[in-house]
């Protein structure tokens, strides 16, 4: 069968770094192509290249065949190539409908907007996700995880013979995943060829034909998805053999450190949970079911409307992040870009950001001090950064949320809430983060883990707190909860109405 | 060619010392405004209200230094200064404060003020200049003191020194650039968010106050209609260089540097007796060339 779409000798440079090395690959027309590699690998560049956002510096690109150039964006849509890309570039002020037909060249030759058409356009591409947002809602308004759903419809509406998923389920619950992956399986029984860019193991067993392996920004290798192991997959990404299971040490949780008592806030309805020091405290739900605002709350960032927090035996109620600092609580928000960096600072510089006031003295910041006490914590995260003056941007995603973990390292606060801590990085730089998280908990912190993925929860906490609309559904032990025990008490509530 | 530092006859009185220092002098009161705006740019902010903060500044120290006063000579012009210059600075202050407590955009809040300052400064001096004159009383041996160039430039190039070293080795000047990086992660991380913005905003008012004195000094007089559009020039000087208005990205070395590009730039052309008129397109290029070839460099 000929390939819809082949690549050959990609070649391309950014400052310093070789991101693709003589890279190539090929998609079959009505197949899913699974792209793995580690981060900084060249899954990125590659897909910016295939969806005419960046120019290789050199590149033979076939389509159907023929020989030819994309050169931009549109041209790309004109071929048939949808994006669904990991920086989701949705328009926040716009509305689901807008977002879904912008580009859209058919839809904007008209002068005016005629609501009526455009929510009948929408509502299939909307169906196919299992949105259910009114079209005309705000998708600013809407959490990440549907957001992309957005970003998903739209590539859906361009009737594309080939779309590009750079990491679409890195935001997703797995409910959402499901919905995703009944939708990729839809398409590709039409014919439609999908490019699936992933670092998770699981999810390109259950929905690729074929995975091609990048290192370094070179192919590895191409291999049929049945005939392959995950045992194969990972030695091909990271070129060497590597546990994929943390090794758990055994420790006795301590006292009671943080108690949380029918907490209420706008978002979150009725929570109560402990958590003692030396506990791994994980937390799952579905989009929407308010994990990321249970630390809001507990991290002063939303107001508590009612309900009791105790750290440590006193009763405190942030009303700031400063505050929530001053109590001994950390945050590691959900979106690195937008919550956690400052990206035009260096490395270093964001390591410190939470603990300048230790490395002054007369008034004045000691950059000696500042680095001395920078580079151990960047050590013990196995950061990789040429030094600590480069900036932030200049890292892969893997690395940029080491720098963020190494901010709170620094910091050491007595309870840490992690959110989705290691969403769209790496295998080698989630084992890494795991290993911290258990390093952690050993020395008696407490840590509330929050993850999409139910095997990861499984895997690093001692007991799993499940939030549905709200409210807390369950509180499991993570030796013997499965992960169907899980879903069913993230999914109490619709069921019950 | 219309910028060449030659006059019409050949000789090039551009590089003289004497005229060198003319240019600094000429460049200084913009150049403190600058100095303070880059902290406010830095933040991602805006302050429009300089020049009138900065004609409010000339008019109160006028008019303090022309009244009778202690009869100590310093401590008669340091009365009217202090008052100018904590007025400035009060203004910045409020500025400040509504920006950080009701999260209004700086845009708007400093407009407000901008229109709001002048007319103070007009209604508190009947929109009359105010002259200091040039006799030996109080008032005019401040104004020669004041307007020596030792003094203006040792102002500029102290304060120049000060707002490098605070932005570059402390707390604040760290912050202050970390705010206007990303302020919700700013947030996250527990910064003093609404401390730093209102910090900034009064050092721009402080320092608009410092040049609205050396600005009466230099001129002998008083003036509420003083300072017209010193915010643009501030504001270009920063940006030239190389402050992005997006915050986060900004030097005083560079803002320094684009103070000099853009005096320079004058002086040549009033010694070559361009119309003034031709001098404002003149800049008007100069002014986006520069943006654009340092977003050009920053590409590759």
């Amino acid at each position: 069968m000929e390939p819809l779409l082949r690549i050959e000798h990609a070649n391309k440079h950014y400052e310093g770094t070789r991101a693709l090395d003589d890279a190539s690959f090929s998609v079959l027309p009505g197949e899913v192509h699974a792209l793995m590699g580690e981060n900084g690998a060249g899954k990125s560049t590659l897909s910016k290249i295939i969806a005419g956002a960046e120019r290789a510096d050199s590149i033979d690109i076939y389509w159907q065949g023929k020989r030819l150039e994309i050169a931009s964006p549109i041209e790309a849509q004109r071929l048939g190539i949808g994006i669904v890309f990991q920086e989701l570039d949705v328009f926040p002020n716009l509305s689901i409908a807008e977002n879904i037909v912008i580009g859209n060249l058919q839809m904007e030759r008209r002068a005016y907007v005629n609501w009526r058409e455009l929510t009948a356009f929408c509502k299939p591409f909307l169906e196919q996700v299992g949105l259910t947002a009114a079209p005309r809602a705000r998708v600013g308004d809407l959490r990440t995880g549907e957001r992309q759903l957005v970003a998903i419809a739209r590539a859906l509406s361009f009737e594309a013979s080939l779309i590009l998923m750079d990491e679409p389920t890195s935001s997703l619950a797995e409910d959402a995943v499901e919905r995703l992956f009944a939708v990729i399986r839809r398409l590709k029984a039409n014919g439609v060829s999908i490019v699936y860019v992933s670092h998770k193991m699981k999810e390109i067993r259950e929905i690729a034909d074929r995975v091609t392996v990048l290192r370094d920004g070179a192919t590895i290798g191409t291999r049929q998805a049945q005939d392959t192991t995950i045992e194969e997959i990972i030695t091909m990404m990271v070129g060497r053999e590597l546990a994929t299971r943390p090794q758990r040490q055994r420790r006795e949780p301590g006292e009671i450190l943080l108690s949380v008592e029918r907490l209420r806030t706008e978002k979150i309805k009725d929570v109560s949970f402990e958590v003692r020091r030396g506990e791994i405290l994980g937390i799952a739900g579905l989009v929407g079911a308010g994990r990321s605002e249970l630390g809001a709350a507990l991290f002063g960032l939303d107001r508590i409307q009612s309900g009791k927090i105790r750290m440590g035996g006193h009763e405190i109620e942030p009303r700031s992040p400063r505050e929530a600092l001053e109590a001994g609580f950390g945050l590691l928000p959900e979106d690195r870009k937008l919550e956690g960096l400052m990206m035009q600072m260096s490395v270093g510089e964001n390591t410190t950001m939470a603990s300048l006031g230790r490395f002054q003295r007369f008034g004045f910041l000691r950059s000696r001090a500042e680095s001395q006490a920078s580079q151990p914590v960047h050590r013990r995260m196995r950061l990789k950064a040429a030094s600590i003056r480069i900036d932030v941007s200049s890292l892969s995603g893997g690395n940029q949320q080491k720098v963020l973990f190494s901010k709170w390292l620094l910091k050491n606060p007595e309870i840490l809430f992690l959110d989705d801590p290691t969403r769209g990085i790496d295998i080698g730089a989630k084992q890494d983060i795991y290993a911290i998280v258990e390093e952690l908990a050993v020395e008696g912190k407490g840590i509330l883990f929050v993850s999409s993925e139910l095997g990861e929860l499984l895997d690093n906490c001692d007991r799993i707190l499940v939030l549905c609309e709200g409210r807390a559904t369950g509180i499991l032990d993570a030796r013997s909860a499965t992960q169907e025990q899980i879903m069913s008490l993230a999914t109490l509530q619709e069921r019950a109405a | 060619m219309l910028i060449s530092p030659h006059a019409r006859d050949g000789s090039n009185i551009f590089l003289q010392t004497g005229n060198l220092t003319d240019v600094l002098r000429q460049m200084s009161v913009v150049g403190i405004i600058a100095l303070a705006m880059t902290y406010v740019i830095l933040t991602a902010g805006i302050d429009l209200s300089v020049g009138s903060t900065l004609a409010l500044s000339t008019s109160l120290v006028a008019m303090f230094v022309v009244r009778p006063g202690p009869a100590n000579l310093f401590l008669h012009a340091a009365f009217a200064m202090g008052i100018a210059v904590s007025a400035s600075a009060l203004v910045g202050v409020v500025n400040g404060m509504t920006i950080a407590a009701l999260g209004i955009p700086p845009f708007i809040v400093t407009l407000a003020s901008m229109i709001g300052i002048r007319g103070l400064a007009k209604w508190l001096t009947n929109n009359e200049n105010i002259d200091i004159g040039f006799g030996s009383d109080a008032a005019a041996r401040f104004a020669d003191f004041v307007n020596s160039k030792m003094v203006i430039l040792g102002t500029f190039a102290l304060l120049a020194v000060i707002f490098w070293i605070v932005l570059e080795r402390t707390i604040f000047g760290r912050y202050v650039r970390a705010i206007g990086d990303n302020e919700k992660a700013g947030r996250y991380t527990g910064l003093p968010i609404r401390r730093i913005k209102i910090w900034v905003y009064a050092l721009a008012g402080l320092l608009t106050g410092i040049a609205g004195v050396l600005y009466a000094a230099e001129n002998h007089q008083g003036n509420p209609n003083a300072g017209v559009a010193y915010e643009l020039d501030a504001i270009a000087a920063v940006v030239i260089g190389g402050a992005s208005l997006a915050g986060g990205s900004g030097s005083i070395g560079g803002t320094v540097i684009g103070t000099l590009i853009m005096g320079i730039l004058t002086n040549i052309l009033r010694l070559k007796n361009v119309d003034s008129n031709v001098e404002m397109m003149v800049k008007a290029v100069i002014i986006v060339l520069a943006v654009g070839i340092q977003k050009s460099g920053k590409k590759t």
